[in-house]
Protein backbone atom coordinates (compact mmCIF):
# COMPACT_ATOMS: atom_id res chain seq x y z
CA UNK A 1 0.00 0.00 0.00
CA UNK A 2 1.21 3.34 -1.21
CA UNK A 3 -0.46 6.67 -1.04
CA UNK A 4 -2.04 7.37 -4.24
CA UNK A 5 -1.42 10.77 -6.10
CA UNK A 6 -4.16 11.84 -8.53
CA UNK A 7 -3.79 14.73 -11.34
CA UNK A 8 -5.67 17.09 -11.44
CA UNK A 9 -8.52 17.08 -14.79
CA UNK A 10 -8.07 20.82 -15.50
CA UNK A 11 -6.20 23.48 -14.34
CA UNK A 12 -7.78 25.44 -11.30
CA UNK A 13 -8.01 22.11 -9.35
CA UNK A 14 -5.46 21.18 -6.98
CA UNK A 15 -4.11 17.46 -7.06
CA UNK A 16 -4.82 15.26 -4.92
CA UNK A 17 -2.99 12.69 -2.84
CA UNK A 18 -4.50 9.70 -1.49
CA UNK A 19 -3.55 8.03 1.93
CA UNK A 20 -4.28 4.42 2.08
CA UNK A 21 -6.38 3.31 5.33
CA UNK A 22 -4.80 3.77 8.15
CA UNK A 23 -4.08 1.24 11.13
CA UNK A 24 -1.64 -0.54 13.36
CA UNK A 25 0.54 -2.20 10.17
CA UNK A 26 0.57 0.87 7.82
CA UNK A 27 4.01 2.10 6.91
CA UNK A 28 5.05 5.42 8.54
CA UNK A 29 3.80 8.49 6.36
CA UNK A 30 7.43 9.42 4.83
CA UNK A 31 7.58 6.09 3.33
CA UNK A 32 3.80 5.93 2.06
CA UNK A 33 3.74 9.25 0.52
CA UNK A 34 7.75 9.00 -0.95
CA UNK A 35 6.01 5.66 -2.76
CA UNK A 36 3.44 7.68 -3.98
CA UNK A 37 4.92 10.20 -5.61
CA UNK A 38 7.66 7.98 -7.55
CA UNK A 39 7.62 9.03 -10.71
CA UNK A 40 4.90 11.82 -10.48
CA UNK A 41 6.03 14.80 -12.91
CA UNK A 42 2.68 17.14 -11.93
CA UNK A 43 3.49 20.24 -9.69
CA UNK A 44 1.62 23.00 -8.25
CA UNK A 45 -1.08 22.81 -5.59
CA UNK A 46 -2.01 19.78 -3.82
CA UNK A 47 -4.91 18.79 -1.47
CA UNK A 48 -4.25 16.10 0.80
CA UNK A 49 -7.24 13.19 1.41
CA UNK A 50 -6.09 12.10 4.73
CA UNK A 51 -8.87 9.94 5.49
CA UNK A 52 -8.55 8.27 9.17
CA UNK A 53 -4.83 9.21 10.29
CA UNK A 54 -4.24 11.03 12.85
CA UNK A 55 -1.84 13.54 11.97
CA UNK A 56 0.39 15.98 14.03
CA UNK A 57 1.47 19.68 13.34
CA UNK A 58 5.17 17.83 13.05
CA UNK A 59 3.81 14.93 10.31
CA UNK A 60 1.83 17.65 8.11
CA UNK A 61 5.08 20.34 8.43
CA UNK A 62 7.28 16.88 7.58
CA UNK A 63 5.01 16.22 4.52
CA UNK A 64 5.13 20.08 3.64
CA UNK A 65 9.05 19.35 3.16
CA UNK A 66 8.19 15.87 1.08
CA UNK A 67 6.29 17.75 -1.32
CA UNK A 68 7.98 20.92 -1.89
CA UNK A 69 11.30 19.21 -3.17
CA UNK A 70 8.50 17.87 -6.49
CA UNK A 71 7.20 21.44 -6.46
CA UNK A 72 4.00 20.39 -4.91
CA UNK A 73 2.34 22.95 -2.39
CA UNK A 74 -0.03 21.38 0.05
CA UNK A 75 -2.90 23.64 0.86
CA UNK A 76 -5.52 21.57 1.84
CA UNK A 77 -6.55 18.58 4.15
CA UNK A 78 -9.72 16.33 3.59
CA UNK A 79 -10.50 13.68 6.38
CA UNK A 80 -12.46 12.12 8.81
CA UNK A 81 -10.28 12.96 12.19
CA UNK A 82 -10.78 15.99 13.49
CA UNK A 83 -7.59 15.61 15.00
CA UNK A 84 -5.79 15.73 11.91
CA UNK A 85 -7.46 18.98 10.48
CA UNK A 86 -6.80 21.07 13.76
CA UNK A 87 -3.50 20.34 13.22
CA UNK A 88 -3.87 21.36 9.50
CA UNK A 89 -5.91 24.73 10.05
CA UNK A 90 -3.31 25.55 12.81
CA UNK A 91 -0.48 25.95 9.92
CA UNK A 92 -2.79 27.58 7.66
CA UNK A 93 -4.56 25.07 5.80
CA UNK A 94 -7.74 24.62 4.41
CA UNK A 95 -9.46 22.03 5.91
CA UNK A 96 -12.75 19.70 5.13
CA UNK A 97 -14.24 17.24 7.67
CA UNK A 98 -15.49 14.27 5.97
CA UNK A 99 -18.40 12.52 7.88
CA UNK A 100 -17.46 8.73 8.29
CA UNK A 101 -20.08 6.90 5.58
CA UNK A 102 -19.62 3.42 6.49
CA UNK A 103 -17.10 1.03 6.33
CA UNK A 104 -13.92 1.78 3.38
CA UNK A 105 -15.61 5.07 1.73
CA UNK A 106 -14.27 4.82 -1.65
CA UNK A 107 -11.32 7.24 -1.89
CA UNK A 108 -12.06 7.71 -6.14
CA UNK A 109 -15.93 8.79 -5.04
CA UNK A 110 -14.04 12.63 -5.16
CA UNK A 111 -12.31 12.22 -8.47
CA UNK A 112 -14.99 10.02 -10.58
CA UNK A 113 -16.95 13.17 -11.33
CA UNK A 114 -14.03 14.92 -13.05
CA UNK A 115 -14.08 12.14 -15.98
CA UNK A 116 -17.12 11.34 -17.18
CA UNK A 117 -17.10 8.05 -19.83
CA UNK A 118 -19.38 7.94 -22.79
CA UNK A 119 -19.55 4.56 -24.05
CA UNK A 120 -20.67 3.87 -27.14
CA UNK A 121 -21.07 6.17 -30.19
CA UNK A 122 -22.32 9.81 -30.72
CA UNK A 123 -24.62 10.11 -33.34
CA UNK A 124 -25.49 13.27 -35.27
CA UNK A 125 -27.74 15.17 -33.09
CA UNK A 126 -26.14 14.18 -30.05
CA UNK A 127 -24.55 16.49 -27.50
CA UNK A 128 -22.53 15.33 -24.58
CA UNK A 129 -21.53 17.88 -22.05
CA UNK A 130 -19.46 17.03 -19.03
CA UNK A 131 -18.32 19.61 -16.54
CA UNK A 132 -14.69 17.64 -16.38
CA UNK A 133 -12.77 15.83 -19.13
CA UNK A 134 -15.07 13.66 -21.40
CA UNK A 135 -13.88 10.32 -22.29
CA UNK A 136 -15.78 8.96 -25.39
CA UNK A 137 -15.11 5.04 -26.14
CA UNK A 138 -16.38 5.15 -29.67
CA UNK A 139 -16.98 7.78 -32.10
CA UNK A 140 -18.06 11.20 -32.41
CA UNK A 141 -20.07 11.12 -35.88
CA UNK A 142 -20.66 14.23 -37.94
CA UNK A 143 -23.17 16.57 -36.50
CA UNK A 144 -22.66 15.57 -32.95
CA UNK A 145 -20.80 17.85 -30.47
CA UNK A 146 -18.77 17.15 -27.09
CA UNK A 147 -18.07 19.73 -24.63
CA UNK A 148 -16.11 19.68 -21.70
CA UNK A 149 -15.14 21.76 -19.02
CA UNK A 150 -11.83 19.73 -19.24
CA UNK A 151 -9.97 17.88 -21.78
CA UNK A 152 -12.12 15.86 -24.53
CA UNK A 153 -10.64 12.49 -25.19
CA UNK A 154 -11.95 10.28 -27.97
CA UNK A 155 -11.02 6.73 -28.34
CA UNK A 156 -12.19 6.52 -31.89
CA UNK A 157 -12.51 9.15 -34.49
CA UNK A 158 -13.93 12.22 -34.08
CA UNK A 159 -15.70 13.54 -37.08
CA UNK A 160 -17.98 16.16 -35.56
CA UNK A 161 -17.59 19.49 -33.29
CA UNK A 162 -15.83 19.23 -29.96
CA UNK A 163 -15.12 21.50 -27.17
CA UNK A 164 -12.41 21.38 -24.83
CA UNK A 165 -12.33 23.94 -21.89
CA UNK A 166 -15.62 25.39 -22.29
CA UNK A 167 -15.95 27.00 -19.35
CA UNK A 168 -12.50 28.99 -20.39
CA UNK A 169 -9.42 26.61 -19.85
CA UNK A 170 -6.99 27.50 -22.32
CA UNK A 171 -4.56 24.82 -21.21
CA UNK A 172 -7.80 22.00 -22.06
CA UNK A 173 -6.54 19.51 -25.27
CA UNK A 174 -8.57 17.60 -27.49
CA UNK A 175 -6.95 14.07 -28.20
CA UNK A 176 -8.60 11.52 -30.70
CA UNK A 177 -7.69 8.06 -32.13
CA UNK A 178 -8.63 9.52 -35.65
CA UNK A 179 -8.60 13.68 -35.34
CA UNK A 180 -11.45 14.50 -38.54
CA UNK A 181 -13.17 16.75 -36.73
CA UNK A 182 -15.62 19.42 -38.39
CA UNK A 183 -14.77 22.14 -35.42
CA UNK A 184 -12.20 22.51 -32.87
CA UNK A 185 -12.99 24.62 -29.72
CA UNK A 186 -10.89 25.06 -26.81
CA UNK A 187 -11.68 27.65 -24.70
CA UNK A 188 -12.58 30.79 -26.62
CA UNK A 189 -10.92 29.64 -29.68
CA UNK A 190 -12.52 27.99 -32.83
CA UNK A 191 -10.80 26.67 -35.75
CA UNK A 192 -12.04 24.51 -38.92
CA UNK A 193 -10.83 20.36 -38.75
CA UNK A 194 -8.29 20.00 -41.43
CA UNK A 195 -9.47 19.48 -45.16
CA UNK A 196 -7.21 16.61 -45.87
CA UNK A 197 -7.51 13.33 -44.60
CA UNK A 198 -5.13 12.55 -41.48
CA UNK A 199 -2.44 10.38 -41.55
CA UNK A 200 -3.49 6.59 -40.96
CA UNK A 201 -2.85 5.17 -37.34
CA UNK A 202 -1.41 8.09 -35.45
CA UNK A 203 -3.32 9.39 -32.70
CA UNK A 204 -3.68 13.06 -32.85
CA UNK A 205 -4.07 16.41 -30.24
CA UNK A 206 -5.26 19.37 -30.82
CA UNK A 207 -4.15 22.07 -27.90
CA UNK A 208 -3.63 25.94 -27.60
CA UNK A 209 -0.16 27.05 -28.75
CA UNK A 210 -0.10 31.02 -28.74
CA UNK A 211 -3.75 31.26 -28.89
CA UNK A 212 -4.34 28.91 -31.64
CA UNK A 213 -5.37 25.63 -32.38
CA UNK A 214 -2.57 23.12 -33.49
CA UNK A 215 -2.66 19.66 -34.24
CA UNK A 216 0.26 17.52 -32.94
CA UNK A 217 1.17 14.07 -32.63
CA UNK A 218 -0.33 12.81 -29.44
CA UNK A 219 1.78 12.15 -26.35
CA UNK A 220 1.87 8.43 -25.06
CA UNK A 221 2.41 9.89 -21.34
CA UNK A 222 -0.64 12.01 -21.78
CA UNK A 223 -3.07 12.64 -19.75
CA UNK A 224 -1.14 11.52 -16.81
CA UNK A 225 -3.86 9.68 -14.98
CA UNK A 226 -2.19 7.24 -12.48
CA UNK A 227 -2.97 3.91 -11.01
CA UNK B 1 -10.11 1.53 -44.56
CA UNK B 2 -13.10 0.09 -42.17
CA UNK B 3 -15.07 -2.94 -42.64
CA UNK B 4 -17.87 -3.66 -44.50
CA UNK B 5 -20.22 -6.24 -42.71
CA UNK B 6 -21.34 -8.11 -45.88
CA UNK B 7 -24.38 -10.33 -45.76
CA UNK B 8 -22.77 -12.68 -43.43
CA UNK B 9 -24.54 -15.06 -41.54
CA UNK B 10 -25.36 -14.90 -37.98
CA UNK B 11 -25.60 -11.24 -38.50
CA UNK B 12 -29.31 -10.93 -39.55
CA UNK B 13 -31.85 -12.31 -37.23
CA UNK B 14 -33.59 -15.06 -38.15
CA UNK B 15 -36.06 -15.50 -35.53
CA UNK B 16 -39.11 -16.81 -37.02
CA UNK B 17 -42.01 -15.59 -34.69
CA UNK B 18 -43.57 -12.12 -35.37
CA UNK B 19 -40.88 -9.57 -36.53
CA UNK B 20 -42.50 -5.90 -36.60
CA UNK B 21 -40.33 -4.14 -38.23
CA UNK B 22 -40.28 -0.59 -38.44
CA UNK B 23 -39.08 1.06 -41.86
CA UNK B 24 -37.32 4.43 -41.39
CA UNK B 25 -34.74 7.19 -42.91
CA UNK B 26 -34.95 10.61 -41.41
CA UNK B 27 -34.37 12.15 -44.72
CA UNK B 28 -37.42 12.14 -46.59
CA UNK B 29 -37.42 10.73 -50.73
CA UNK B 30 -34.60 7.88 -49.97
CA UNK B 31 -37.21 4.98 -50.97
CA UNK B 32 -38.86 4.02 -47.43
CA UNK B 33 -42.17 3.56 -49.13
CA UNK B 34 -40.59 1.99 -52.11
CA UNK B 35 -38.92 -0.59 -49.92
CA UNK B 36 -41.60 -1.45 -47.89
CA UNK B 37 -43.98 -2.36 -50.87
CA UNK B 38 -40.93 -4.30 -52.69
CA UNK B 39 -40.10 -6.35 -49.62
CA UNK B 40 -43.95 -6.98 -49.04
CA UNK B 41 -44.34 -8.35 -51.66
CA UNK B 42 -41.13 -10.32 -51.87
CA UNK B 43 -41.75 -11.35 -48.34
CA UNK B 44 -44.83 -12.91 -48.70
CA UNK B 45 -43.91 -14.55 -52.32
CA UNK B 46 -41.38 -16.37 -50.41
CA UNK B 47 -44.47 -17.72 -48.36
CA UNK B 48 -44.50 -15.61 -45.50
CA UNK B 49 -47.41 -14.29 -44.12
CA UNK B 50 -46.70 -10.19 -44.44
CA UNK B 51 -48.65 -6.84 -43.56
CA UNK B 52 -47.85 -3.81 -44.37
CA UNK B 53 -49.19 -0.96 -41.98
CA UNK B 54 -48.61 2.93 -43.55
CA UNK B 55 -47.83 4.82 -40.45
CA UNK B 56 -47.34 8.16 -43.31
CA UNK B 57 -50.65 9.51 -42.17
CA UNK B 58 -49.72 12.73 -43.93
CA UNK B 59 -49.07 11.82 -47.01
CA UNK B 60 -50.00 8.25 -47.38
CA UNK B 61 -48.61 6.47 -50.28
CA UNK B 62 -47.79 2.88 -50.04
CA UNK B 63 -51.02 2.27 -51.13
CA UNK B 64 -50.60 4.00 -54.43
CA UNK B 65 -47.32 2.01 -54.97
CA UNK B 66 -49.00 -1.13 -54.18
CA UNK B 67 -51.85 -0.52 -56.78
CA UNK B 68 -54.23 -0.92 -53.86
CA UNK B 69 -55.95 2.78 -53.72
CA UNK B 70 -59.32 1.61 -55.08
CA UNK B 71 -59.79 -0.98 -52.59
CA UNK B 72 -59.61 0.78 -49.46
CA UNK B 73 -62.96 1.19 -47.65
CA UNK B 74 -62.01 1.26 -44.35
CA UNK B 75 -58.68 2.34 -42.69
CA UNK B 76 -56.46 1.76 -39.36
CA UNK B 77 -58.52 4.87 -37.79
CA UNK B 78 -62.14 2.99 -38.35
CA UNK B 79 -60.11 -0.19 -36.54
CA UNK B 80 -58.98 2.29 -33.79
CA UNK B 81 -62.33 3.86 -32.63
CA UNK B 82 -63.54 0.46 -32.84
CA UNK B 83 -66.00 0.87 -35.97
CA UNK B 84 -65.03 -1.98 -38.11
CA UNK B 85 -63.22 -5.02 -37.72
CA UNK B 86 -58.94 -5.62 -38.01
CA UNK B 87 -60.24 -7.90 -41.41
CA UNK B 88 -62.52 -5.63 -42.91
CA UNK B 89 -59.83 -2.81 -42.98
CA UNK B 90 -56.97 -4.74 -44.49
CA UNK B 91 -56.85 -5.05 -48.24
CA UNK B 92 -55.08 -8.14 -49.90
CA UNK B 93 -52.97 -7.79 -52.50
CA UNK B 94 -55.11 -8.50 -55.62
CA UNK B 95 -51.76 -10.99 -57.03
CA UNK B 96 -50.49 -11.93 -53.54
CA UNK B 97 -52.56 -12.94 -51.06
CA UNK B 98 -50.12 -13.13 -48.35
CA UNK B 99 -49.62 -9.55 -48.28
CA UNK B 100 -52.25 -7.54 -46.77
CA UNK B 101 -52.04 -3.62 -46.08
CA UNK B 102 -53.79 -1.64 -43.56
CA UNK B 103 -54.18 2.03 -45.05
CA UNK B 104 -53.26 5.02 -43.12
CA UNK B 105 -56.90 7.20 -41.92
CA UNK B 106 -57.00 10.82 -42.83
CA UNK B 107 -54.28 13.11 -41.99
CA UNK B 108 -56.20 14.50 -39.47
CA UNK B 109 -55.17 10.99 -37.44
CA UNK B 110 -51.85 13.25 -36.84
CA UNK B 111 -53.90 15.12 -34.23
CA UNK B 112 -54.66 12.70 -32.25
CA UNK B 113 -53.05 9.29 -32.51
CA UNK B 114 -50.92 8.51 -29.56
CA UNK B 115 -47.72 5.55 -29.60
CA UNK B 116 -49.88 3.36 -27.58
CA UNK B 117 -52.97 3.43 -30.61
CA UNK B 118 -49.93 2.08 -32.61
CA UNK B 119 -48.88 -0.25 -30.69
CA UNK B 120 -52.41 -1.38 -30.53
CA UNK B 121 -52.71 -1.83 -34.27
CA UNK B 122 -49.26 -3.73 -34.64
CA UNK B 123 -50.48 -5.78 -31.71
CA UNK B 124 -53.17 -6.35 -33.46
CA UNK B 125 -51.57 -7.04 -36.86
CA UNK B 126 -48.68 -9.60 -35.32
CA UNK B 127 -51.66 -11.76 -34.09
CA UNK B 128 -51.83 -12.76 -37.72
CA UNK B 129 -48.98 -11.95 -39.89
CA UNK B 130 -45.65 -13.56 -39.43
CA UNK B 131 -44.03 -9.96 -40.70
CA UNK B 132 -45.56 -6.77 -39.86
CA UNK B 133 -43.60 -3.99 -41.97
CA UNK B 134 -43.81 -0.48 -40.64
CA UNK B 135 -43.73 2.43 -43.52
CA UNK B 136 -42.01 5.47 -41.13
CA UNK B 137 -42.65 9.72 -42.06
CA UNK B 138 -39.89 11.31 -42.64
CA UNK B 139 -39.00 13.02 -39.41
CA UNK B 140 -38.07 12.65 -36.22
CA UNK B 141 -41.12 13.95 -34.81
CA UNK B 142 -44.71 13.03 -33.57
CA UNK B 143 -44.94 10.76 -36.69
CA UNK B 144 -41.80 8.74 -36.10
CA UNK B 145 -42.44 8.43 -32.40
CA UNK B 146 -45.80 6.68 -33.07
CA UNK B 147 -44.65 4.21 -35.36
CA UNK B 148 -41.67 3.34 -33.76
CA UNK B 149 -43.04 2.69 -30.03
CA UNK B 150 -44.62 0.18 -31.99
CA UNK B 151 -41.70 -1.77 -33.10
CA UNK B 152 -38.89 -4.06 -32.29
CA UNK B 153 -36.51 -3.84 -34.86
CA UNK B 154 -35.84 -1.63 -37.63
CA UNK B 155 -34.21 -1.03 -41.41
CA UNK B 156 -33.04 2.53 -42.01
CA UNK B 157 -32.93 3.34 -45.57
CA UNK B 158 -30.38 5.81 -46.43
CA UNK B 159 -28.57 6.74 -50.14
CA UNK B 160 -25.22 7.58 -50.45
CA UNK B 161 -25.43 11.18 -49.89
CA UNK B 162 -23.84 13.15 -46.84
CA UNK B 163 -27.84 14.80 -46.10
CA UNK B 164 -29.19 11.54 -46.48
CA UNK B 165 -26.16 9.79 -44.48
CA UNK B 166 -26.59 12.40 -41.54
CA UNK B 167 -30.28 12.07 -40.63
CA UNK B 168 -29.84 8.30 -40.93
CA UNK B 169 -27.40 8.68 -38.09
CA UNK B 170 -29.58 11.06 -36.35
CA UNK B 171 -32.77 8.23 -36.49
CA UNK B 172 -30.21 5.44 -35.38
CA UNK B 173 -29.43 7.27 -32.05
CA UNK B 174 -33.16 7.41 -31.32
CA UNK B 175 -33.45 3.99 -32.64
CA UNK B 176 -30.74 2.98 -30.17
CA UNK B 177 -32.15 5.04 -27.02
CA UNK B 178 -35.31 3.10 -27.38
CA UNK B 179 -33.44 -0.17 -27.35
CA UNK B 180 -34.74 -1.42 -31.12
CA UNK B 181 -32.79 -4.24 -32.22
CA UNK B 182 -31.30 -4.78 -34.25
CA UNK B 183 -31.28 -1.80 -36.82
CA UNK B 184 -30.39 -3.09 -39.99
CA UNK B 185 -29.00 -0.72 -43.30
CA UNK B 186 -29.96 -0.82 -46.22
CA UNK B 187 -28.57 1.36 -49.12
CA UNK B 188 -29.99 2.61 -51.58
CA UNK B 189 -29.79 4.34 -54.98
CA UNK B 190 -26.45 3.22 -55.53
CA UNK B 191 -24.45 4.58 -58.74
CA UNK B 192 -21.49 1.95 -59.18
CA UNK B 193 -20.03 4.78 -61.93
CA UNK B 194 -20.22 7.47 -59.74
CA UNK B 195 -19.07 5.45 -56.63
CA UNK B 196 -16.13 4.13 -58.85
CA UNK B 197 -15.30 7.44 -59.98
CA UNK B 198 -15.37 8.46 -56.33
CA UNK B 199 -18.37 11.33 -57.16
CA UNK B 200 -20.30 9.43 -54.19
CA UNK B 201 -20.26 8.30 -51.20
CA UNK B 202 -18.60 4.96 -51.34
CA UNK B 203 -20.16 1.69 -49.12
CA UNK B 204 -17.24 1.65 -46.83
CA UNK B 205 -17.89 5.66 -46.30
CA UNK B 206 -21.52 4.97 -45.43
CA UNK B 207 -20.87 1.64 -43.01
CA UNK B 208 -18.46 3.27 -40.87
CA UNK B 209 -20.06 6.23 -40.06
CA UNK B 210 -23.68 4.23 -39.62
CA UNK B 211 -22.12 1.38 -38.59
CA UNK B 212 -24.81 -1.07 -39.02
CA UNK B 213 -25.03 -4.55 -40.73
CA UNK B 214 -25.61 -4.11 -44.55
CA UNK B 215 -28.67 -5.62 -45.13
CA UNK B 216 -29.05 -4.59 -49.08
CA UNK B 217 -28.06 -2.50 -51.83
CA UNK B 218 -29.70 -1.30 -54.34
CA UNK B 219 -28.73 -0.01 -57.53
CA UNK B 220 -30.13 3.04 -58.98
CA UNK B 221 -32.73 2.02 -61.52
CA UNK B 222 -35.14 3.41 -63.95
CA UNK B 223 -37.76 0.57 -63.70
CA UNK B 224 -38.54 2.01 -60.10
CA UNK B 225 -40.19 4.82 -61.35
CA UNK B 226 -42.02 2.72 -63.85
CA UNK B 227 -43.10 0.71 -61.48
CA UNK B 228 -44.18 2.99 -58.77
CA UNK B 229 -46.52 4.64 -61.66
CA UNK B 230 -48.00 1.40 -62.07
CA UNK B 231 -48.64 0.14 -58.68
CA UNK B 232 -46.67 -2.96 -59.63
CA UNK B 233 -43.28 -3.01 -57.25
CA UNK B 234 -41.00 -4.27 -58.85
CA UNK B 235 -40.67 -7.61 -56.72
CA UNK B 236 -44.14 -8.95 -57.84
CA UNK B 237 -43.60 -10.45 -61.25
CA UNK B 238 -39.94 -11.68 -61.13
CA UNK B 239 -38.19 -8.78 -63.38
CA UNK B 240 -34.61 -9.36 -63.45
CA UNK B 241 -34.15 -5.64 -62.99
CA UNK B 242 -31.38 -4.94 -60.86
CA UNK B 243 -33.11 -2.91 -57.94
CA UNK B 244 -36.45 -6.02 -58.14
CA UNK B 245 -33.63 -8.56 -57.12
CA UNK B 246 -31.74 -6.59 -54.65
CA UNK B 247 -35.05 -6.01 -52.88
CA UNK B 248 -35.73 -9.71 -52.73
CA UNK B 249 -32.00 -10.23 -51.59
CA UNK B 250 -33.47 -8.26 -48.57
CA UNK B 251 -35.54 -9.99 -47.96
CA UNK B 252 -34.39 -13.34 -48.54
CA UNK B 253 -31.63 -11.70 -45.76
CA UNK B 254 -34.43 -10.78 -43.68
CA UNK B 255 -35.51 -14.16 -43.08
CA UNK B 256 -31.97 -15.58 -42.17
CA UNK B 257 -31.14 -16.59 -46.01
CA UNK B 258 -27.53 -16.51 -46.71
CA UNK B 259 -26.93 -14.70 -50.21
CA UNK B 260 -23.63 -12.68 -50.54
CA UNK B 261 -24.03 -9.10 -51.28
CA UNK B 262 -22.33 -8.25 -55.02
CA UNK B 263 -19.79 -5.47 -55.37
CA UNK B 264 -21.18 -2.66 -56.63
CA UNK B 265 -18.39 -1.43 -58.32
CA UNK B 266 -18.74 -4.50 -60.32
CA UNK B 267 -22.34 -4.60 -61.05
CA UNK B 268 -23.81 -5.07 -64.43
CA UNK B 269 -20.68 -4.54 -66.37
CA UNK B 270 -20.80 -7.28 -68.02
CA UNK B 271 -22.10 -7.73 -71.69
CA UNK B 272 -25.04 -10.22 -70.83
CA UNK B 273 -26.01 -8.54 -67.72
CA UNK B 274 -26.45 -5.20 -70.29
CA UNK B 275 -27.86 -7.46 -73.14
CA UNK B 276 -29.98 -9.03 -70.41
CA UNK B 277 -31.37 -5.91 -68.74
CA UNK B 278 -32.27 -4.37 -72.58
CA UNK B 279 -34.49 -7.51 -73.08
CA UNK B 280 -36.17 -7.18 -69.63
CA UNK B 281 -36.50 -3.40 -69.58
CA UNK B 282 -40.47 -2.45 -70.10
CA UNK B 283 -41.90 0.51 -71.63
CA UNK B 284 -45.58 1.54 -70.94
Amino acid sequence: MAAEFVPAARSGLSHQLLLPAAGPEAAPLPKQVSRGLHGVISYGELLLQSGDWLLTVADLRGLERQLAAHRLELVGVEGRQALTLVAAAAIGLATHLQQSSGPGPSPDSHNSPDLVIQRGTLRSGDHLQVEGTALVLGDVNPGARVSAGGHVLVWGRLRGVAHAGCHGDPSARIVALQLRPLQLRIAEVIARGPEDSPPQGFCEQAHLVEGMIRIDPAEPGWPPFSG
Amino acid sequence: MGAIIWGTSGKHVTSAQNRTILICSGKGGVGKTTLTANLGIALAKQGARTAVLDADFGLRNLDLLLGLENRIVYTAQEVLSGSCRLEQALVKHKQEPNLSLLPAGNPRMLEWLTPDDMKKIAGLLAEQFDYVLIDCPAGIEDGFKNAAAACREAIVVTTPEVSAVRDADRVIGLLQTREIEPIQLVLNRVRPRMMANQEMLSVSDVTDILALPLLGLVLEDDQVIISTNRGEPLTLNGTRSPAGQAYTNVARRLRGEEVPLADPTKEGQGLRAKLGRLMHTKIF
